[in-house]
């Protein structure tokens, strides 16, 4: 019924990359909703991980929000805020129910990473006459930097997959090749797209993840030198 | 320790002989149940409990079997036996079977259904309530550009369709109303959202489903379609060879009697008043005098 040339030939034929509903077109929309919510959801928490982990107040928010994050439907939501904010507003919507998503991993990606932070070194830059936004400038982002970018590798992995019920709410993105393809059962469409969210995926993951090595790896030189 | 395990081993295999005389005993006392499923849909669910309603009135006995999803899962069912009647749709179910079928009107579909259904099935009379594809306009867009035919947007410019994303490929999509009216559109895929894009301006023209309450609510236009380009869909019940002729009868007269008006009225009442299928399907019976 279907192999392995017929998805080759989907995915090699130029006819199905161009367009409106192409895949370059969808690609494109799919990775700009994911980045805009990322960053969004970073400019967010980010700052609240961080003043959390240093000043130690309300750490029962962020165990608070990640535990709640597991529990939220990410389909029910999406829909919820496109109805109540209208559909004219549907990219908002959609925007902010992927931040919703977002902000759990990377929020506690900034606050174990202050958190983790041994008490001596901490203490030592405050004893050196550092102020607060000295300790966090020079001690604390750099030494959590890692931690950060281990938490935006989780939140990437969770919106990039989310992004994919988009065309549900007449957004585009790369769902919209499964949901077509599922529906008129073309299942070289259905598994072509499939196949080019699971390399946007990976991709990603990989990339973060090779910065979050990188990063650690500076954290131990840095160690060393001293 | 191993005690009350052995004992409560011992009451199992007494309580499932209990059970087997007792299922024994059903099969030997009354006839079989009639099985009536209905699709997950609300709309069918009302029709199949009218179908039950009416044969239980008749002294039946009758099993629901509803929300069992879609075609993949129930037409085996049915092949197999399991159920013995379904409310279904002509033009899908016709589409299910016959996946090249080219007729579109009404009663070539029926005729075209009869044939393609598979040894053991029987499509009972067609009802005049259809619940098929049709393209929708606001009554401003219709009062604007005096729309009552989907031709009528032959002269007019820069049209937004919006549907879920498989009308870019249907044969009605784009492709068909250019070739059967010569129109041309620009797709959305609204995906959900169709009717709230639709009333939203965010498209001028709407695939929406012929039986939905919200084209009344809403007040929105159904362009006409003379030259067929949508496959006719109407309600028609599906019987097993299980359904004695007197049951097939009961359930071939609440099916003609069932109008389009009816059909959205009763989806109307489930959206609206929320009412139970039951409650839905005894007052329409009543109304109709096939209960009393």
């Amino acid at each position: 019924m279907f192999s392995i040339g017929e998805l080759f030939d989907w995915l090699t034929d130029a006819e199905n990359w161009t367009g409106r509903y192409g895949l370059a077109n969808l690609f494109v929309e799919h990775l700009t909703l994911t980045l805009v919510s990322l960053a969004i959801a970073g400019l967010l928490a980010i700052p609240i991980g961080v003043a959390i982990g240093q000043s130690g107040r309300g750490e029962t928010l962020v165990i608070a929000i990640s535990s709640a994050s597991r529990a939220i439907p990410t389909m029910g939501l999406m829909f919820a805020l496109v109805m109540f904010m209208g559909v004219e507003f549907r990219q908002f919507a959609v925007v902010l129910a992927l931040v919703g998503i977002a902000i759990p991993p990377v929020l506690a990606g900034a606050y174990a990473g202050i958190k983790s932070i041994p008490i001596v070194i901490r203490e030592g830059a405050r004893a050196q006459g550092m102020t607060t936004l000295q300790q966090i400038r020079h001690v604390g982002l750099p030494l959590s930097a890692s931690s950060i970018a281990g938490g935006f590798k989780i939140a990437y992995l969770q919106v990039v997959s989310t992004v994919v019920l988009a065309p549900l709410v007449g957004l585009g993105g790369l769902g919209f090749g499964v949901i077509q393809g599922l529906a008129l059962r073309d299942f070289a469409q259905l598994t072509g797209s499939a196949v080019v969210i699971v390399l946007l995926s990976i991709t990603g993951e990989r990339l973060l993840a090779k910065a979050q090595g990188k990063l650690d790896r500076r954290l131990t030189q840095s160690k060393i030198n001293r | 320790m191993t005690k009350p395990i052995k004992k409560s081993i011992k009451s199992a295999i007494a309580l499932s002989a209990v059970a087997v005389l007792g299922l024994a005993g059903c099969a030997e006392s009354s006839s079989e149940p009639l099985v009536i499923g209905s699709q997950a849909y609300y709309s069918n669910e009302i029709v199949a409990e009218v179908y039950a309603q009416v044969l239980e009135d008749a002294g039946y006995s009758v099993d629901r079997q509803f929300a069992l999803g879609q075609r993949d899962v129930y037409v085996p069912a049915l092949l197999a036996g399991e159920i013995d009647i379904f409310p279904e749709y002509t033009g899908n179910l016709l589409q299910y079977f016959d996946p090249e079928a080219t007729a579109t009107a009404e009663e070539d579909v029926y005729q075209a259904l009869q044939a393609a259904l598979p040894a053991g099935l029987t499509a009972l009379a067609l009802s005049g309530a259809s619940d098929q594809d049709s393209y929708n306009v606001t009554s401003d867009f219709a009062m604007k550009n005096s729309l009552t035919s989907i031709g009528d947007l032959a002269g007019v410019t820069g049209i937004r369709l919006g549907g879920a994303p498989e009308l870019a490929e249907r044969p009605y999509g784009p492709t068909g109303l250019l070739s059967s009216y010569g129109v041309t559109v620009e797709f959305e895929a609204t995906g959900d959202t169709t009717v709230e894009s639709l009333v939203a301006g965010l498209i001028d023209m709407a695939n929406v489903y012929s039986a939905d309450p919200r084209i009344q609510q809403l007040g929105l236009v159904t362009l006409t379609d003379p030259q067929g380009l949508f496959l006719s869909s109407n309600l028609v019940p599906i019987a097993s060879d299980a359904v004695n002729q007197e049951a097939r009868d009961l359930i071939s007269a609440v099916s003609s009697a069932m109008t389009a008006a009816d059909l959205v009225a009763l989806n109307v009442r489930s959206v609206d008043e929320q009412l139970s299928s039951a409650v839905i399907a005894r007052d329409w019976l009543l109304s109709k005098g096939l209960i009393d």
